[in-house]
């Protein structure tokens, strides 16, 4: 056990580094498009303003 | 409907359009005589030559829609559209508050994606007007959902290619800097800003590959090219330039973050873990803290030529 355990070059440990929790906020109203993309309207008569047209529930871009 | 169809289509009265999108081709069809349709804004940009090649087909016609909608509701976005499962099909329905609780549209898509048919209901269109049948947001979740069938992922980001060919994706949520990033890099000479906000990647030909899109923010910015993908920077704010590595996990959770996917889908987000797992192992990533003046060009520049 102590010959193979001589014979096996040395390794470096790694230093120790603690655990870290990163959080990454997800911002759901963009992710699932529910927001108005900039500069569009949504629904009939977007193009033509003869018809109402759905109002955008947020912005963003 | 088949692609020979389309072909059988252009040759009738019927009208088509097809439009590419990040190398994937969606074509359009009305058979109705007084459908006229059209795409809006920047989509026209996106606008190819008809032909039999195109990857998904969509068919629109008039109709009569009703409440409640069949099926099993899937998700509800909290705003303009929910989705339905009908048997192995895909139901999106879209509402808006100015026409009460019946939908102004609908579309159905098989379970690949690859075909579909919208309805546009009668009564809330104006017929002597065209229409935008796949208009937004219908278009961005057709495209999200057949990327993350196995083709690629669209995310939140500023999409450049550099003049020597590079290609930078500055990545960020609202507010986080990519219309600023956008609009210093389009001052610039010889610079093609592929989008101020929305780029999709794919991996093709075994390269990565960031493509514009016709989903711009305020810089209006959108173009249909594609480039290599040198370089992922995270957007953050400083007082100067600065890159701060960010760990592969991390690098991943971030993308997610920034990406449009349909999360109420597990496969779909399978593959995504699995396409930015990928991505950040072949592509460089870090934190891009800047200070918002076109000094950040040329520290990008030496940064990614270190």
């Amino acid at each position: 056990m102590n010959d193979r355990l001589q014979q096996e070059p040395q390794r470096t440990k790694k230093a120790y580094s603690k655990p870290e929790l990163v959080q990454v906020p997800l911002r759901p109203e963009e992710a699932v498009l529910g927001h108005c993309k900039m500069g569009s309207v949504i629904g009939p008569g977007g193009s033509s303003n003869c018809m109402p047209v759905a109002a955008c529930f947020t912005l963003g871009s | 409907m088949t692609n020979d169809e389309i072909e059988s289509t252009n040759a009738s009265s019927a009208a088509v359009l097809t439009v590419s999108i990040g190398d994937i081709r969606i074509a359009l069809i009305s058979h109705e005589p007084d459908l006229r349709l059209e795409v809006q804004r920047a989509t026209k940009r996106f606008l190819v030559d008809n032909d039999d090649d195109a990857d998904v087909i969509v068919r629109a016609g008039w109709g009569e829609l009703h409440d409640p909608a069949a099926g099993n509701q899937t998700f509800d976005s909290g705003s303009v559209w929910r989705l339905y499962r009908q048997n192995s099909n895909h139901l999106f329905r879209f509402t808006s508050p100015a026409f009460g609780t019946l939908p102004y549209k609908q579309a159905c898509f098989s379970s690949d994606f690859t075909s579909g048919d919208i309805v546009l209901h009668r009564d809330y269109f104006d017929h002597r007007q065209p229409v935008d049948a796949l208009e937004y947001p219908l278009d961005e979740l057709l495209m999200m959902n057949l990327l993350t069938l196995g083709r690629g992922v669209e995310v939140h980001a500023c999409g450049v290619e550099d003049s020597d060919g590079r290609g930078y994706l500055f990545v960020g949520q609202s507010g986080a800097g990519k219309t600023t990033t956008a609009r210093l890099w389009h001052k610039a000479r010889g610079i093609q800003v592929l989008s101020d906000d929305r780029i999709i990647l794919r991996c093709l030909e075994g390269s990565i590959w960031m493509y514009g899109t016709p989903w711009h923010g305020e810089a209006e910015l959108a173009y249909s090219t594609r480039t290599p993908l040198t370089q992922i920077f995270f957007l953050g704010r400083g007082e100067s330039n600065e890159v701060v590595p960010v760990r592969p996990a991390e690098a991943v959770a971030r993308l997610m973050a920034s990406s449009f996917v349909p999360f109420y889908n597990c496969s779909a987000l399978d593959h995504a873990l699995e396409f930015f797992e990928h991505v950040t192992e072949a592509v460089p990533c870090g934190e891009l803290r800047f200070a918002p003046d076109e000094r950040v060009l040329e520290f990008v520049r030496g940064y990614t030529h270190e």
